[in-house]
């Protein structure tokens, strides 16, 4: 019996890697937002320090962005 | 430390600091860069340095420059900054790639090193940081 092809994909499978290098750090970082404004909203005064220890967790989850952005150098 | 204003010159700490150690990695990775590559090494250790600089310094400057305004704005500007940011990163990254004067490796090594040095000196800065408690 011969084998029929019904659906075919095409194209660079690093594209998919670039699509998850931005989901997960879209995800990490909407979290820090989201924490960060329930905290303000529970305790304004703490403001100052939320903004900073957001700003942390945001370099955190932007490393991994653009680590998975710059692979195409290695794996390409 | 400026006792005016905690939160800027912590920011301004962590900037210089990052600066220091990003030209002390461009140097290193650049000398490696050379050996591995010749001028292209070089070329592509500097060009990871100065993304690393921009990129990174860009995150610390919107949260130091949106901490000053209305909370909407701050999250306008920190999240907004951060998307044309990644925008940006990947555009560069489409040019680059493929290049005759890059190599690879060497430029993604000397990101990820650049990138890994200053989120240490970022997390060191904010521990030890004395931020009041109260906002102006």
């Amino acid at each position: 019996m011969d084998v029929t092809n019904i659906a075919e994909l095409t194209g660079n499978l690093a594209v998919v890697g670039y699509g998850l290098a931005a989901v997960g750090p879209g995800v990490g970082v909407g979290l820090v937002v989201s924490k960060t404004i329930e905290s303000i909203a529970r305790q304004p005064e703490l403001a100052a320090k939320l903004q900073v220890t957001m700003w942390l967790g945001i370099a955190f989850t932007e490393a991994l962005a653009l680590i998975g952005l710059a692979t195409p150098f290695i794996f390409a | 430390m400026s006792n005016q204003d905690p939160a800027g010159a912590l920011f301004k700490q962590v900037l210089i600091r990052g600066s220091i150690l990003i030209a002390a990695i461009a140097l290193i990775g650049g000398l490696v860069g050379y050996l591995v590559a010749a001028a292209a090494g070089l070329t592509s250790a500097l060009i990871g340095a100065a993304l690393a600089l921009v990129f990174v310094s860009l995150t610390a400057l919107s949260v130091a420059i949106g901490g000053r305004l209305p909370l909407g704005a701050f999250f306008g500007i920190v999240l907004g900054g951060w998307i044309l940011k990644l925008v940006g990163f990947v555009l560069v990254i489409g040019m680059l790639k493929g290049a005759d004067f890059i190599n690879g490796p060497v430029l993604f090594f000397t990101l990820v090193a650049s990138i890994l040095g200053t989120l240490a000196i970022d997390s060191v800065a904010v521990l030890k940081a004395r931020l009041p408690l109260g906002r102006d």
